[in-house]
């Protein structure tokens, strides 16, 4: 155990009393050391000069009761206690040169003595860690006749408030609203939607897909499905959340549904896979669309008869796991492209919800707005709030046909952190509105750029068909493209690296063939030269 | 070294007792001890400040090495080394009982031939535990009659909550502990009702005693009353005493916050009028005390008027680390009578 010193104020009033009496009266700093459980190795006292003679008696009853502790007073000069910069003066003076040692002693401030601004003044030094140090609050017995007073420990690292974070949990879980995150929203679409999918969440263990653009929450509501199941149902499995589009070749089956120790190099030992890990839970498969022919061929197996073959295995797995997937392609036209199996089609789409973007509930806005911001607070400890006037700033840009969003909510939440990060003192003024408005036009401009030239060679619907993911880098390659006179000469540019590895040898034809999955050549691109 | 000796500090009563207890006989006998389950079953279990206090005075006097000797720990290791003869100085916190410290280091202090002076600052007049005055009257001089060259010594008194008491226990060289037998109390040789007020008002004291008197229907008793100016803070109680010819007894009534001065002397009275109509010489607080001296003078018997469970959980452990058959067997006449054989 360290050894533990207390720092605080001498009061003036609340520590002096009638000498006579004063073993019958709740002094705050004495009680400190009249708990048997509660061992004090050092006390640091502030006060002022003139409380020479109050000084001298405290200490010397703590000494009396309490011949373990080192005692040490400390005279602080300040014309007037209720002066708040005199104060926070002398307190930051003394933080200043006072050698703490955090890695060998524990340090309370107590906060029941010294004037308000004194606890004030202790409070933000000790939260801004000028005092490493958790806070002690003493409170009189609970019935005169008790000479035990009371006291409590404040850890101000926020991450311990468990109890507050509790309540705050305990606001948001109730079925609709919870699915909401508690969001009072207003468009009746949306609204009847989520009161759909609560019915059908808690009636329902059939597979469910979602449906939306990227950025409408698929995820968010997936997560929230499973807490809604974990609480009413008693679902005890984990959730489980993976992005297809980030399974690629053969990790993508071992990712997913395991694989035993030798099944290919580098398989060193045994793996689960998610669909192992999810039993029990619930599998959420974004992005299903991305998923090869044989990862559905499984995966198929795997929700009809809740059984599969890991990798390299000979003996199947069973894993009893609820599945929703999320998709923000068309995947009925992925069917009639062959891309996608039409029988786990049939599987998934039972329960089919399609979330609408945030251009689609403008009515939204505001409500989503203010849940950002608690949002916010909630991961800084800071609490952030919007000037009048600015919020209607930054509503009415949102609500003109010029804000795309076309990120959706992923980009409000984005917006909404930038401006409460740069807010002065926690207020959101109209200028931090003016810039934020600036940043969102630069991005969805270079976004309609790019969009533009994609939209022409891919056709309209080009982002109901492919991931951000997939476009970010299919950008980049056209650059290249547009920028080299031949096939050739763009490949040997990509694929430089493998090439200098001579892992790879034919660059124009791995490059033909990655244009080819987006249905695009190489001469049409240069018919068609990208400026930049 | 000897065996370490594994003690449950549960067991019985399953308070600090256990714990001095051990601490004195582990000087005592040189053989160290574990100690688990300290105090399980209180409110706040584990080492307290008070029991803290006592472990390192006992630490100290032996040389001992300790393990787990925080606060709140439910575990201690306590191994002694060399036991040296001296003049010691502790403090206990709290205002907690000088008395109790005195018990971890009296029974080395008992078997030494050597003089020895301890001083303890802390609470002198204590509820549930011997008084100041308790140990002058009545232990010492059982104490006295076993060859023990021990007094002790009241030099400033303190009261809880405030403390500042100081009591000091002082050891003469030379001394051989001898067994000894009470079993009768001779005649009553005088009556005293007193009463003590530490800054407070003396109609406090006067009150008390005029209760005691009344109740008993005493006439030509002893009275006493003292006020003391000097304490650290404020204090009252009373108590009766009657001696007699082997024995003295003793009750002490504590004064507390909103309780009458009447309540205060009842609070004595019912355990001497109980005392009164019986005949054991020994009452039951003494009896507590007298077990751990006559086991290191390896023997001795008395009869007493009901042992307590804290004599009972004591007598447990001094048969676990002393080679000493302790036995309390009830007698025809409500008394009890307890015998320490050595074996």
């Amino acid at each position: 155990m360290k050894p533990l010193v207390v720092l605080g104020f001498l009061g003036t009033q609340i520590d002096a009393t009638d000498p006579a009496r004063r073993w019958d009266r709740w002094r705050p700093t004495v009680s400190l050391f009249q708990h048997e459980d509660f061992l004090v190795d050092r006390l640091e006292l502030f006060r002022e000069r003139k409380d020479e003679t109050l000084t001298r008696m405290v200490l010397e009853d703590i000494a009396s009761i309490s011949p373990e502790t080192e005692l040490r007073d400390h005279t602080l000069e300040f014309k007037d206690p209720w002066d708040f910069e005199q104060v926070f003066a002398a307190l930051h003076d003394f933080a200043g040169s006072y050698d703490f040692k955090p890695e060998e002693e524990d340090y309370l401030v107590h906060i029941t003595t010294g004037s308000h601004v004194a606890q004030i003044c202790l409070f933000l030094l000790t939260e801004s860690r000028h005092f490493p140090a958790s806070l002690i609050q003493s409170a009189p017995p609970i019935q005169r006749s008790h000479y035990e007073a009371r006291y409590q420990i404040i850890d101000l690292d926020l991450s311990r408030y468990d109890r507050m974070a509790a309540r705050f949990k305990l606001e948001q879980a109730q079925g609709v609203d919870y699915l909401k995150s508690g969001i009072p929203t207003r468009n009746p679409a949306f609204n009847q939607q989520i009161e759909l999918i609560e019915k059908v969440a808690l009636a329902s263990t059939a597979p469910v897909l979602l449906m939306g653009p990227t950025g409408a929450g698929k995820s968010s509501l997936a997560g929230r499905i499973y807490e809604l199941r974990r609480q009413r149902l008693g679902m005890e499995g984990p959730f489980v959340e993976v992005n297809c589009a980030t399974l690629r070749g053969d990790s993508a089956m071992s990712t997913l549904f395991g694989h035993r120790k030798g099944a290919f190099t580098g398989a060193s030992s045994d793996r689960g896979g998610l669909l192992r890990e999810a039993h029990g839970g619930l599998l959420f498969l974004d992005e299903i669309g991305e998923l090869g022919p044989d990862e559905q061929a499984m995966l198929l197996r795997a929700v009809e008869a809740r059984r599969f073959l890991p990798l390299g295995s000979d003996q199947e797995t069973e894993s009893d796991f609820q599945l929703i997937a999320g998709t923000n392609r068309d995947l009925r036209q992925r069917v009639r492209e062959g891309q996608f199996r039409e029988d786990l089609l049939a599987r998934i789409d039972l329960w089919t919800f399609e979330l609408p973007g945030l251009k689609d509930r403008l009515e939204d806005l505001p409500p989503n707005l203010d849940y950002e911001l608690q949002q916010f607070t909630a991961r800084s400890g800071q609490r952030v709030r919007f000037n009048k006037e600015a919020r209607e700033h930054y509503l009415s840009f949102a609500r003109s046909p010029e804000a795309l969003w076309a990120g959706n909510f992923r980009d409000l939440g984005g917006s909404v952190t930038r401006m409460a990060t740069l807010a002065p003192a926690g207020r959101i003024r109209v200028d931090e509105v003016r810039d934020e408005i600036t940043r969102l036009r630069r991005a969805w401009q270079s976004h309609d750029e790019s969009s533009h030239r994609l939209e022409t060679l891919l056709g309209r619907d080009y982002r109901e068909r492919f991931d951000d993911f997939d476009l970010f880098q299919l950008e980049g390659v056209l650059k290249v493209c547009a920028s080299s006179a031949s096939l050739s000469a763009a490949g040997r540019r990509l694929f430089a690296i493998s090439r200098a590895r001579k892992s790879s040898s034919n660059d124009a034809d791995r490059l033909r063939k990655y244009l080819a999955r987006f249905n695009l050549d190489f001469a049409e691109l240069q018919q068609e030269p990208l400026p930049g | 070294m000897s065996e370490l000796l594994h003690i449950d500090g549960s067991q019985g009563e399953g308070g600090g007792q256990v714990l001095r207890t051990a601490l004195g006989l582990s000087l005592v006998t040189g053989r160290p001890f574990q100690i688990d389950a300290i105090r399980a079953r209180r409110r706040k279990p584990g080492l307290m400040r008070q029991h803290l206090t006592a472990v390192k005075a006992a630490g100290e006097v032996g040389r001992a090495r300790l393990r787990g000797a925080e606060l709140g720990s439910m575990s201690l290791r306590f191994e002694p080394g060399e036991v040296r003869a001296g003049e010691y100085e502790f403090r206990i916190g709290t205002a907690g009982s000088t008395n109790l410290v005195l018990q971890a280091v009296l029974p080395a202090m008992l078997v030494s031939d050597q003089a020895w002076f301890v001083r303890i600052h802390g609470g002198t007049h204590n509820r549930m535990a011997p008084t100041a005055p308790f140990l002058t009257h009545c232990f010492v001089p059982m104490l006295d009659r076993m060859g023990a060259r021990v007094s002790v010594h009241l030099e400033r008194a303190g009261f809880y909550p405030a403390g500042g008491g100081i009591l000091s226990c002082q050891k003469r060289a030379g001394g051989q502990l001898a067994p000894l037998d009470i079993l009768e109390r001779g005649k009553l040789l005088e009556k005293e009702a007193g009463a003590l007020v530490a800054q407070l008002s003396r109609s406090i004291a006067q009150r008390e005693i005029a209760v005691i008197t009344k109740e008993l229907s005493w006439q030509k008793n002893r009275t006493i009353i003292e006020e003391i100016e000097d304490s650290q803070g404020p204090g009252n109680l009373c108590w009766i005493r009657m001696a007699y010819e082997h024995s003295t007894a003793w009750f002490t009534g504590f004064g507390e916050q909103r309780k009458s001065a009447e309540r205060v002397a009842h609070s004595c009275l019912d355990e001497a009028k109980a005392f009164l109509a019986h005949d054991a010489p020994i009452e039951k607080h003494l009896c507590d005390q007298l077990l751990l001296p006559m086991a290191l003078a390896g023997g001795g018997s008395f009869r007493t008027t009901a042992p307590t469970p804290h004599s009972l959980t004591n007598a447990e452990v001094i048969q676990s680390f002393l080679p000493i058959d302790i036995r309390f067997e009830k007698e025809p006449d409500r008394a009890w009578l307890v015998t320490l054989t050595a074996q």
